[in-house]
């Protein structure tokens, strides 16, 4: 038997061990949240991957070094402005000095950054500097740093990327455990939900008040936000940020937005390169042409057989090393030749959509009033959501139960000649999307007439929902629809859909209308 | 006259620390020290390896819950950043910044943790099966195999319990698990297969429970020595008994709400799910149930479970602090028939946990009455623990002083029972940290506190070694005050209407300004956490280390006191008689020593003349 | 001497528990807001509250003091001198049983009213109208309000108007709202007004309450109902009469807008009175 005579100090070290293990396993590294790749992007081929990653991360940065892009329609944060030439007699040091700004420089005080955007410091190892003290009524800044003087007409930004900072941090908060850190809809607690929330990276949002053709207004991201969706795990965020003016709410919709293009940006970078550069890619092509080899392979082996010299010996086919060899080249040529005039083209067109989604121009104005929400009108809709020109019906079912005959349907997968697995409609993200049942008075969208009226005018983007407005139906024709769709949960209570019952309901009409 | 020891065959009994182990000569051979030890990991019978068994796994559940309830701390703390190892591991793509259902669990899971794999196991468990047949005077319990059993039946539950984390993050749907969100699979992350798991685990340790009570209670009945009446019975008897019987009457309501619960989940029935419930836009429900059928049957079970967990703790330290008082316990009657009446009124108030469930306000009447009038056997018992003390020469050693924590955290804890128990202000608390705190004074603050010091008390005689004592007052010292800094304030933050189980309760404007205390409370709680190797180094480091010791190192007068350290199989060498009441400490029967054991006999003539001089 | 010191040290703790929370209210860790109620029957919960508080803090003291003195006595008995040996008093324990149970009783029943009057719907404030249903979901609340001069349907009407995390009431009149909720069980909670009521599926409660004065109050759920229960962040917005039904007015206003920046008047007149 083990005998010690030593008390204290002798397990004194073995309860010091224990907690020096636990206290070193609770202190490790700090890790850092990550943007998550698209899985195409995982399967380029490294130097496409590569070549992805760099451009997207030079645009938007990683989470923890967040880049302001000034070509994207981003309200960043901050403020900026020129520098001024001293007064004429006036002395100043050398670190400070007058500025012109561009906006009001509400943020601007001790503390902020600066960053120098031209001139000569811009172009220096430290194109940053902190302002020490700012006087509004001189419009003086006083930096910390004295080194280089600034010349007269250099380009200044104050708290630059502060509005998206604050939006991260907002997002990390309330946003991050659905939608993800990188705004895939993937967070942890994604996969429990249903609906899936939504994956912002095709830049695609489902309810808007803009033309089917354009992007989500900031209005229309701030809706969903305050209002959340009603029949969705997305709650409302009406007291987001307490009493702060709305603030944080801004920050985290401009937050969204520049996720929604840093994802897009991504994904067509990618499509523009996996067609010929992804591994799986290069494994189908050289499985194709292997098959195709030993196709003509034995069509030459039958011809010589049967004596046809002329038979013309195939081409062996290219082993996956080989292939992937000449995509390497090509890709090289092409990374270094094409891909800056694809990134450009690319931001190009992502900033100049979003730039238009907020463009009045874009949004969807009924050219009529509401038509007068009679009997009459309902009937017209009811007729419509009936008719063929509408087909309201093969979705939505005939009483609007959400249980149409295109629900029993596989369905084709966009941009392939696959069906998806399971019956029914699915939206572009590939989640499965049954139609609306409209007799519950939950409307995903917003109830006012003016949502409704937006869902049947430019449907709902990323869905089978078409967009009817314009083209197929008037705009009259569609207040109708929305006046017949908008009974439809009353329809116990008031049988207005039911012409018999038109006269009763006009009964309690008011007079005069 | 000189002293009399009836049995010159008990080396130990009449505390002269004869340093008797080891040697063989004595006609009884003293077991080695860790001869309970090395039965551990063996299927014994014997009640003290099992006692110890439930011991050992509870102090290892301890840290584990323990480490749960950091984990809820941090986050309260330190909202959305960076969590130690949980984080880093889990959530490595989010910076280690958990998932809100991430937070429900560790709430869940601290909480179920703690109470069914720590405080009902190491009360009834591990005191239970180790003091019962030594303190009645019996050589084992009635139904040694099922005794036996009621341990085993732990791991099933523990790997239950386990085997839930890798589904869904973990049960998260609070230990109370109300329906709905227990009931649909659909309603949470957490409420599918690990709901379900948990649920299993539940019904595990209730039968592990089941099996204790029934033993004990028959132990207790039928197996007590010669001269054991039920009023010599020490009072860690009495409230085993009482315990015993609680769960006995109670336990059986919980496993058929359990199965009800896993029923509904599993099988379509519709006990608690009302009708066209729509959750996480899955099927419309059939129901015809009531979500408040559960919340009956649960607290039928949980509130005299609350008792359950208190009431050994309370007769381990009437024993303690009579013998560290060295005086009889203060109204040894009057502290039975509380036990008795709390018992008895706890199987009447388990409403006052749905005064806001929208249950019947008349009920609400009643319960708040039931409820009030509980606090009476629990303050007779405060006034006859301080009356024990009075004029007693009271040791301060760390038995001593985990005792005293327990009477004064009971008192915090009790009189904060008040504000809940009154309806109107019940509105006002209910589900803030006001309850998390009032509880937390009662299980940790009195019922822990009350273990840390009988493990302290009964080690010497599960080990035939004394626990360090001066580790003990330090370990003592920094659970006392960082238990305070960590709970104390809550019973503010709950006044400040601080909801409970929430993961980011700072986006509230008027909880904001709460931020600061509440890191001052994490910051503690880790003190408090850490403070627990101490307790775990001095355990394992005394049963290797520890000064040895003889029979009776307290100079107590209990029977167990009487037989080998640790004792041998079958416990008593000589067939303990028992003569007297369990608390005759200083009694003037005995003139040179300032206890007189249950055991010894004092001749009828010594007692009539200490009769006729006044006593 | 080590055991003098102990009962400082157990002393010490209990006057520096009562200390803290003396200073609580200084650093608003007390009653949110301002500190007091803003219903009438907040008001009082709160004086019950203070009449717990203040037998609560008598008996915690008296208690405490007596343990202290027991323990300082304790520890100066020496080794050879002779302890009280004494098995009890029977005339203690009946002063000890009939006293606290004579306090508590009277705290049971002095409470009666109060909560009568909160949740017996026949002790009700007459003519309490409900003003709007609350519906809770994971995890916001819905609000639906009759529209103006119309009474709450049990069901949804064309007319209604809805809100979201925003619940208006009229200050200076009792209100009520039938609480129900969609999915799992929530529970209302709006700490300074002291109203809390769990919403129960299947279930529609009525929950009154008169706001005495204006003012926002904030709202949360009470009762865990998953992973996002810390997320149902509401509020209370209590106004006169007059704004009362200049907001309700407003509301339906916008929940009729057609988009076109002439019309809402006229198509929200009439679907009010439709």
């Amino acid at each position: 038997m083990l005998r010690c005579k030593l008390s204290l100090p002798c397990w004194l070290p073995l309860m010091t061990g224990l907690c020096v293990l636990v206290l070193t396993v609770g202190c490790g590294k700090n890790p850092e949240a990550q943007f998550a790749w698209r899985d195409s992007t995982l399967d380029l081929l490294p130097k496409a991957r590569e070549g992805v990653e760099t451009a997207v991360n030079d645009a938007f940065g990683t989470p923890h070094d967040l880049v302001a892009w000034d070509k994207l329609p981003v309200h960043f944060g901050g403020v900026q402005g020129v520098v001024q030439p001293p007064a004429e007699g006036e002395k100043l040091p050398a670190n400070q000095f007058h500025v012109q700004w561009d906006g009001s420089p509400d943020g601007v005080g001790a503390g902020s950054e600066l960053l120098w955007m031209t001139g000569a410091i811009a172009k220096s190892k430290h194109p940053t500097a902190v302002v020490v003290k700012y006087d509004d009524v001189t419009k003086t800044l006083e930096l910390k740093s004295k080194g280089e003087a600034p010349a007269a007409g250099d380009r200044l930004a104050v708290g630059l990327g502060s509005q998206l900072q604050l939006g991260r941090m907002v997002y990390m908060k309330n946003c991050n455990h659905c939608h993800g850190v990188a705004g895939d809809g993937n967070g942890p607690t994604a996969q429990y939900l249903n609906p899936r929330p939504r994956d912002y990276r095709l830049g695609l949002f489902k309810f808007t008040s803009t033309l089917s053709s354009e992007k989500a207004a900031r209005e229309d991201l701030d809706r969903i936000i305050t209002y959340g969706i009603p029949g969705t795990y997305m709650p409302s965020f009406l007291l987001l940020g307490n009493n702060d003016g709305g603030k944080e709410k801004a920050a985290v919709v401009e937050y969204v937005r520049w996720l929604a293009m840093r994802g897009e940006m991504e994904k067509r970078l990618v499509d523009e390169l996996s067609g010929d550069y992804s591994e799986s890619g290069l494994v189908t092509e050289a499985e194709k042409e292997k098959k195709s080899y030993a196709d003509a392979k034995s069509e030459y082996d039958k011809a010589r057989k049967a004596g046809n010299k002329d038979a013309e010996k195939p081409e062996p086919a290219q082993a996956l090393s080989q292939l992937k060899k000449a995509a390497g080249e090509e890709l090289k040529k092409f990374l270094e030749e094409d891909f800056p005039g694809t990134i450009n083209d690319t931001s190009d067109f992502i900033a100049d959509a979003w730039k238009r989604a907020d463009d009045p121009a874009s949004l969807i104005v009924p050219t009529v009033a509401r038509v007068t929400d009679d009997a009459a009108s309902r009937e017209r809709g009811r007729l419509l959501y009936m008719s063929d020109k509408a087909k309201c019906y093969t979705c939505h079912g005939a009483k609007g139960r959400g249980n149409g005959p295109a629900i029993e349907d596989f369905w084709k997968k966009p941009g392939s000649n696959d069906t998806y697995a399971r019956r029914g409609l699915h939206d572009t993200w590939g989640n499965p999307l049954p139609p609306r049942d409209l007799t519950r008075g939950q409307y995903r969208g917003g109830r006012r007439p003016i949502d409704v009226f937006a869902r049947v005018y430019a449907g709902i983007k990323g869905t089978p929902m078409p967009a009817f407005g314009g083209t197929v139906l008037k705009d009259s024709d569609i207040w109708d629809i929305v006046n017949y769709v908008m009974s439809l949960p009353f329809e116990e209570q008031i049988p207005s859909a039911k012409p018999a019952a038109a006269p009763h309901m006009a009964a309690t009409e008011p007079v005069g209308q | 006259m000189s002293t009399v020891t009836p049995d010159v065959g008990h080396p130990g009994a009449g505390g002269h620390d004869h340093d008797s182990h080891g040697h063989h000569g004595h006609g009884h051979a003293e077991p080695s020290p860790l001869s309970l030890l090395w039965q551990l990991p063996t299927f014994s019978c014997d009640h003290k390896v099992i006692g110890l068994q439930f011991l050992i796994t509870t102090l290892m559940m301890l840290m584990v819950g323990g480490a749960l309830a950091l984990g809820v701390r941090w986050q309260l703390a330190f909202p959305w950043e960076r969590m130690p190892i949980l984080g880093d591991t889990i959530f490595k793509a989010d910076g280690g910044q958990i998932a809100p259902e991430t937070y429900t669990m560790l709430v869940t899971m601290h909480a179920s943790v703690m109470i069914f794999l720590v405080i009902i196991p190491i009360l009834a468990g591990a005191f239970g099966n180790f003091l019962i047949p030594l303190q009645i005077g019996a050589d084992d319990m009635a139904f040694p195999l099922l005794n036996a059993l009621s341990y085993w039946f732990m791991w099933p539950a523990i790997a239950c319990f386990a085997a839930s984390f890798f589904f869904g993050g973990g049960p998260a749907n609070g230990w109370t698990s109300y329906p709905l969100l227990s009931a649909l699979p659909e309603a949470s992350p957490a409420s599918g297969m690990a709901q379900t798991l948990w649920l299993i685990g539940l019904t595990l340790i209730g039968v592990s429970s089941m099996m204790g009570s029934v033993n004990y209670m028959t132990t207790i009945i039928n197996m007590r020595a010669p001269g054991m009446t039920l009023f010599r019975m020490p009072l860690t008897i009495w409230s085993m008994f009482i315990t015993a019987i609680l769960q006995a009457f109670a336990l059986p309501v919980l496993t058929a709400a359990g199965f009800m619960l896993v029923a509904d989940r599993t099988l379509g029935t519709c006990f608690f799910i009302p009708s066209g419930i729509v959750v996480n836009n899955a099927a419309p429900t059939i129901g015809g149930g009531q979500p408040l059928l559960w919340q009956h049957l649960f607290w039928f079970y949980s509130h005299p479970a609350v008792y359950i967990m208190l009431l050994p703790a309370m007769g381990m330290v009437s024993d303690m602090m009579a013998c560290m008082s060295r005086k009889p316990i203060f109204g040894y009657k009057p502290m039975v028939y509380s036990l008795a009446a709390i018992a008895g009124l706890g199987f009447i108030v388990w409403g006052h946990h749905m005064f806001t469930s929208g249950m019947n306000p008349a009920l609400g009447m009643t319960f708040m009455v039931s409820t009030i009038l509980i606090a009476l056997p629990s303050a007779v018992k405060t006034f006859n623990w301080l009356g024990t003390m009075w004029g007693g020469r009271i040791q301060f050693n760390a038995v001593m002083l985990n005792c005293i924590a327990f009477v004064s955290m009971f008192i915090v804890g009790g009189l904060s029972g008040i504000f809940m128990a009154a309806v109107p202000v019940d509105i006002y608390i209910h589900d803030t940290y006001f309850i998390v705190a009032h509880f937390h004074y009662v299980l940790f603050g009195a019922t822990l506190f009350g273990c840390f010091g009988a493990i302290q008390f009964w080690f010497p005689k599960m080990f035939g070694r004394m626990m360090n004592d001066t580790l003990g007052k330090v370990h003592f010292v920094l659970t006392f005050l960082a238990f305070n800094c960590t709970f104390f304030p809550m019973h503010l933050l709950g006044v400040a209407g601080f909801p409970r189980r929430y993961a980011d309760p700072y986006h509230f404007p008027y909880l904001e300004h709460l931020l600061p205390l509440n890191q001052f409370m994490t910051i503690a709680a880790i003190v408090m956490g850490f403070s627990q190797f101490l307790l775990l180094a001095n355990f394992f480091g005394s049963m290797f280390f520890g000064k040895r010791c003889g029979r009776n190192p307290w100079n107590a007068n209990g029977l167990e006191w009487s037989t080998p350290s640790p004792p041998g199989h079958g416990n008593f060498d000589v067939p303990p008689v028992c003569y007297h009441g369990p608390y005759e400490y200083s009694s003037p029967l005995s003139h040179d020593k300032d206890f007189l054991p249950q055991t010894e006999y004092v001749p009828l003539a010594q007692r009539q003349a200490v009769a006729q001089s006044g006593h | 001497m080590a055991g003098r010191f102990w009962a400082i040290f157990f002393m010490l703790a209990a006057v520096v528990t009562v200390g803290f929370s003396a200073i609580g209210p200084e650093f608003r860790w007390w009653f949110p807001g301002d500190g007091h109620a803003h219903s009438t029957l907040g008001k009082k919960i709160d004086d019950l509250f203070y009449l717990i508080l203040i037998i609560v803090t008598v008996t915690y003291i008296g208690t405490h003091v007596v343990l202290g003195y027991v323990l300082w006595r304790g520890a100066g008995i020496q080794k050879n001198d002779k302890v009280w040996f004494s098995h009890g008093s029977h005339a203690l324990e009946v002063i000890w049983t009939i006293v606290p149970s004579g306090i508590l009783l009277f705290i049971a029943l002095y409470q009666m009213d109060v909560w009568r009057n909160y949740r017996v719907k026949s002790y009700f404030p007459p003519k309490t109208e409900a003003v709007a249903e609350v519906t809770a979901r994971q995890f916001e609340w819905r609000i639906r309000y009759p529209a103006r001069g119309k009474k709450l349907q049990p069901r949804p009407q064309p007319d209604d108007i809805y809100t979201v995390n925003d619940i208006r009431v009229p200050a200076g009149q009792p209100v009520a709202i039938s609480l129900r909720t969609d999915d799992v069980q929530h529970a209302i909670f709006i700490p300074e007004l002291r109203v809390k009521q769990d919403a129960v599926p299947g279930l529609v409660i009525p929950v009154w309450f008169e706001v005495t004065d204006t003012g926002t109050y904030d709202m949360v759920c009470a009762e865990l109902c998953g992973w996002g229960h810390y997320k149902m962040k509401a509020r209370v917005v209590a106004t006169s009469e007059e704004d009362f039904e200049a907001w309700k007015a407003n509301a339906a206003k916008e929940q009729f807008y057609d988009g076109l920046p002439a019309a809402p008047e006229a198509v929200a007149a009439k679907a009010g009175d439709e």
